[in-house]
């Protein structure tokens, strides 16, 4: 029974992380039509920059149960960098997809060694600083309290934007821009302004989530490429496009790496790239996607 | 005379939303029908059908006797039909000779040859400077599609569907973007070359009445996705409830003989 | 004009192992194997328009079929190795293909980036197999049946080696002109060009694009072929999704509106890689900067660039 509750909540504590980035995705596609292959390197990019904010809090006595905020405030802050590379992307958009998916991979390439540069090639951690915040009992089970907290900021940010796509006026912009530019345009609205804020927020949520995973994993340079991947089954399987796929395809994901790591390691990723094949082969839309050409 | 191509009671629906209502026509060797109507008449669906593209949700449709529903683009075009698009649909990067080329060579079954040099091919080359000829594109066979003008490309269009020597070719709106002095000048070139190649009918999709008069042998008539009147051109302009229907309007120019 | 330029190319690259340093020398073998993977890989995307971001798998292919024919299966040939190797690829490639050429544009590139993976996560975890993260051994073959046992591993490698895989360059490109010329090449750009029109003048869509992406698979094992026996191993990284992006990124250098693009590519890739790896730690920024430049400036690549410069020479 232990077994169960570890792996259900591991794995949709991953998720929840999964589903902070893919969110990301989803956004940038759906609004703008581009895959961000530098995804990944936000979301390292927002674990290495936490790791340096947490330290440096502490260091000026910063309480240590306030550190979950210093990871969020960190994950914000490097939103900065969302308008510098929507502009960058500007120059790609009228152009064929694979242009759009090259420049994002040379993103990748260089932030490699930005990283390295600034972090160098060892993996940073945080230590224990999870337990800072004790444990919890689920059902008949310890959990880390961190992991929960996580776990309610991830469904509360998810509310969040569905709120804000549904019901605000601005969401609604967002969504019609998503379907027709032209006709968004013609009705006044300030398209380049919508991408830039459509790519920092979800570069935003790249690096939240890198942040915020921070004081369970390391940091480490295999990040960036590794977590692509990840986030792209997250995406296939819940559909291009949608914020509802995000959060389902983010819970298959998370759960199944948490139970295949529990059963047969052998077949963590294995069976996520088999899984990501067989959707794509029997529903390409995903559970949530609208059906493609 | 049996039909080359027939429809018969062919209906499609999507939902609730009923396209086409019990649709029957037939079309034989050696008839240029033109098929008619307001926007939003079905016409299109009409063309999905008899091309192939759709499978009716009732009836059946038939091309030289065999059931054609939903075949798809390539299987239609093996059996002997061909049609171009009301949208010009052109290959942006090949020049005028390659697109032809490119229909010539499916045309003859080589299109497997993965060694010999198609460009250099003579016989390839003499048919498609024919077929270019037909359409006064010969002067351009080297020319990227793209830069053609939108004329030119329309015509491009036709040119390729024709070089695959269909029995049955279907126009859809072949003459609109094409300046006005030239429609019956494009008309009568591809009639007349239609019938030299051995095609042995034509569908021609239209607005323009003038052309629909002066080359039909039989119009078909759709509103709402009914069959309103099928009828030779000079019963069809003979009557005026018709002409309202279709054209929204009388037409002052009547059809040869009325 | 361009068969003066080829021929000028092939004995300048002839002469390379007289006049140039080894470590120069041997340089330009992973380029010609990356010049043969690249003509398979432009075929389908500069020629058919179909991007995938899983090409390396085939490449993978290759090395570990060299590997293990040499280390485990004990074949020698050169020849078999390669004919073996290639067709292991192709079988590969059948259902991957089959799958993926329903899909187009960035469901393809997914999928395509999925099946890659899935390989390198095989090479990676079945170890008994296939040794796992260190990968299996790749021995010297025999060419044409000739041992060269007088020969150290440098020797065989910028000498009798260097020579074949530079004849199987031109061999293999020459046949690759012929494909992208033929009926069927022009088949392939009207798929490229508008896949519907296509199907409406008679051209089957998906079987044309299955053959090209076969005909791809192989090239891209003979390259990884050539790859594996100049490091001497294969491992998992060939696989790696990073190292397909790679394989895009060479054959957009270089150009892939153009025949000749993917061999500059190559080429030229494999020399910046190594000159920026010697002058600085940082040289994937470097690599990706160049990446981003030619995307934003140069999308036509070196070709592009070269054929623009030559068309206004020729205008004054």
């Amino acid at each position: 029974m232990t077994a169960f509750f570890d792996i259900l909540i591991g794995g949709v504590f991953h998720a929840a992380v999964l589903f902070l980035v893919a969110a990301g995705l989803q956004l940038v596609f759906g609004v703008q039509k581009i895959v961000n292959l530098a995804c990944g390197s936000f979301y390292a990019l927002g674990a290495y920059f936490g790791i340096t904010a947490v330290n440096w809090a502490i260091k000026v006595g910063v309480p240590p149960s306030m550190f979950l905020l210093v990871l969020l405030a960190s994950g914000l802050v490097l939103g900065v960098i969302g308008p510098a590379i929507e502009a960058l992307l500007r120059t790609v958009y009228d152009r064929d997809e694979a242009f759009q998916l090259l420049l994002t991979f040379a993103l990748v390439l260089m932030f490699q060694d930005v990283l390295r540069f600034f972090w160098g090639a060892n993996p940073q951690q945080l230590g224990n600083l999870a337990m800072e915040y004790g444990k919890v009992s689920v059902g008949e089970v310890q959990v880390p309290t961190y992991n929960v907290l996580v776990i309610l900021a991830s469904v509360v940010i998810a509310m969040g934007i569905g709120a804000f796509l549904q019901r605000t006026r601005i969401g609604r912009i967002l969504r019609a821009t998503a379907e027709n530019r032209e006709m968004s345009q013609a009705m006044g609205v300030n398209v380049r302004w919508i991408y830039a804020s459509v790519f920092t927020l979800g570069t935003v949520l790249g690096t939240v989530g890198g942040a915020l995973v921070v004081p369970t994993a390391a940091a480490s340079l295999d990040m960036p490429v590794e977590l692509v991947v990840e986030a792209f089954a997250v995406v296939v399987i819940g559909g291009l496009g949608s914020m509802r796929g995000a959060l389902a395809g983010a819970l298959v994901v998370g759960l199944m790496r948490a139970a295949a790591i529990t059963f047969y390691a052998e077949l963590e990723m294995l069976s996520i790239y088999l899984v990501v094949i067989l959707v794509l082969i029997a529903r390409p839309a995903g559970l949530f996607g609208k059906p493609i050409e | 005379m049996t039909a080359l191509i027939e429809t018969v009671g062919v209906g499609k629906s999507y939902g609730d939303f009923v396209a086409l209502d019990d649709v029957s026509l037939s079309i034989s060797e050696g008839e240029l029908v033109s098929i008619v109507g307001p926007n939003g008449a079905g016409k299109t669906t009409l063309v999905n059908v008899l091309t192939g593209l759709l499978k009716p949700t009732a009836g059946v449709v038939r091309f030289k006797g065999e059931d054609i529903a939903g075949i798809g683009p390539v299987m239609l075009s093996q059996r002997g039909m061909a049609r171009s698009f009301q949208l010009v649909h052109i290959f942006p990067a090949m020049t005028v000779a390659e697109t032809i080329a490119v229909a010539v060579i499916s045309r003859s079954g080589k299109s497997l040859d993965l060694f010999s040099p198609a460009r250099s091919d003579a016989t390839v080359r003499a048919t498609v400077r024919d077929v270019a000829a037909i359409f006064g594109l010969d002067g351009k066979l080297d020319a990227e599609s793209r830069l053609l003008s939108q004329g030119e490309k329309k015509l491009l269009d036709i040119a390729s569907a024709f070089a695959l020597s269909p029995e049955v070719i279907l126009l859809d709106e072949p003459t609109s973007g094409v300046s006005s002095g030239d429609k019956h000048g494009i008309m009568r070139n591809v009639v007349d070359a239609a019938k030299r190649a051995g095609v042995k009918a034509i569908i021609l999709v239209e607005h323009d009445m003038d052309l629909v008069a002066e080359y039909s042998s039989r119009i078909v008539a759709l509103t709402a996705g009914k069959v309103l009147a099928d009828r030779a051109p000079a019963d069809f302009f003979g009557d005026p409830a018709i002409i309202a229907a279709v054209v929204g309007k009388w037409v002052g120019k009547s059809a040869k003989g009325a | 004009m361009r068969y003066v330029a080829i021929l000028l190319a092939v004995v300048v690259l002839a002469a390379v192992p007289k006049f140039a340093q080894p470590y120069y020398v041997t340089l330009v073998l992973p380029a010609f194997g990356y010049s043969i993977a690249l003509l398979g890989f432009n075929l389908l995307f500069g020629y058919t328009g179909l991007l995938s971001f899983g090409h390396a798998l085939f490449v993978a292919v290759g090395a570990y079929g060299a590997a293990v024919l040499s280390s485990k299966l004990g074949v020698k040939s050169f020849e078999l190795v390669l004919l073996i190797s290639g067709a292991a690829a192709v079988v590969v490639a059948i259902p991957v293909a089959l799958l993926s050429v329903r899909y187009v544009r960035i469901f393809f590139g997914i999928l395509t980036l999925a099946f890659g993976m899935l390989f390198h996560s095989f090479l990676f975890k079945f170890y008994d197999l296939t040794g796992g993260d260190t990968g299996i051994r790749v021995l010297r073959p025999s060419l044409f049946s000739m041992d060269f046992k007088e020969l150290d591993k440098t020797a065989f490698l910028i000498g009798p080696f260097y020579y074949y895989c530079l004849g199987l360059l031109v061999v293999l490109g020459l046949a690759m002109w012929r494909v992208v010329h033929s009926p069927f090449g022009l088949h392939l750009t009207a798929i490229r060009e508008n896949s519907r029109k296509a199907e409406y003048l008679g051209v089957r869509v998906r079987f044309f694009r299955l053959i090209a992406f076969l005909i791809s698979a192989f090239y891209c094992a003979i390259g990884g072929v050539i790859l594996a026996i100049n490091t001497g191993q294969a491992d998992p990284e060939l696989a790696y999704w990073t190292h397909s992006g790679e394989l895009v990124f060479m054959t957009v250098l270089g150009g892939f509106a153009n025949f000749f693009g993917p061999l500059v590519g190559a080429f030229t890739f494999i020399f910046l890689k190594s000159e920026l790896m010697g002058a600085t730690q940082y040289w994937r920024f470097f690599l990706g900067l160049t990446l981003l430049l030619i995307v934003v400036l140069f999308p036509r690549g070196l070709m592009g660039l070269a054929l623009d410069l030559r068309s206004k020479v020729w205008r004054k």
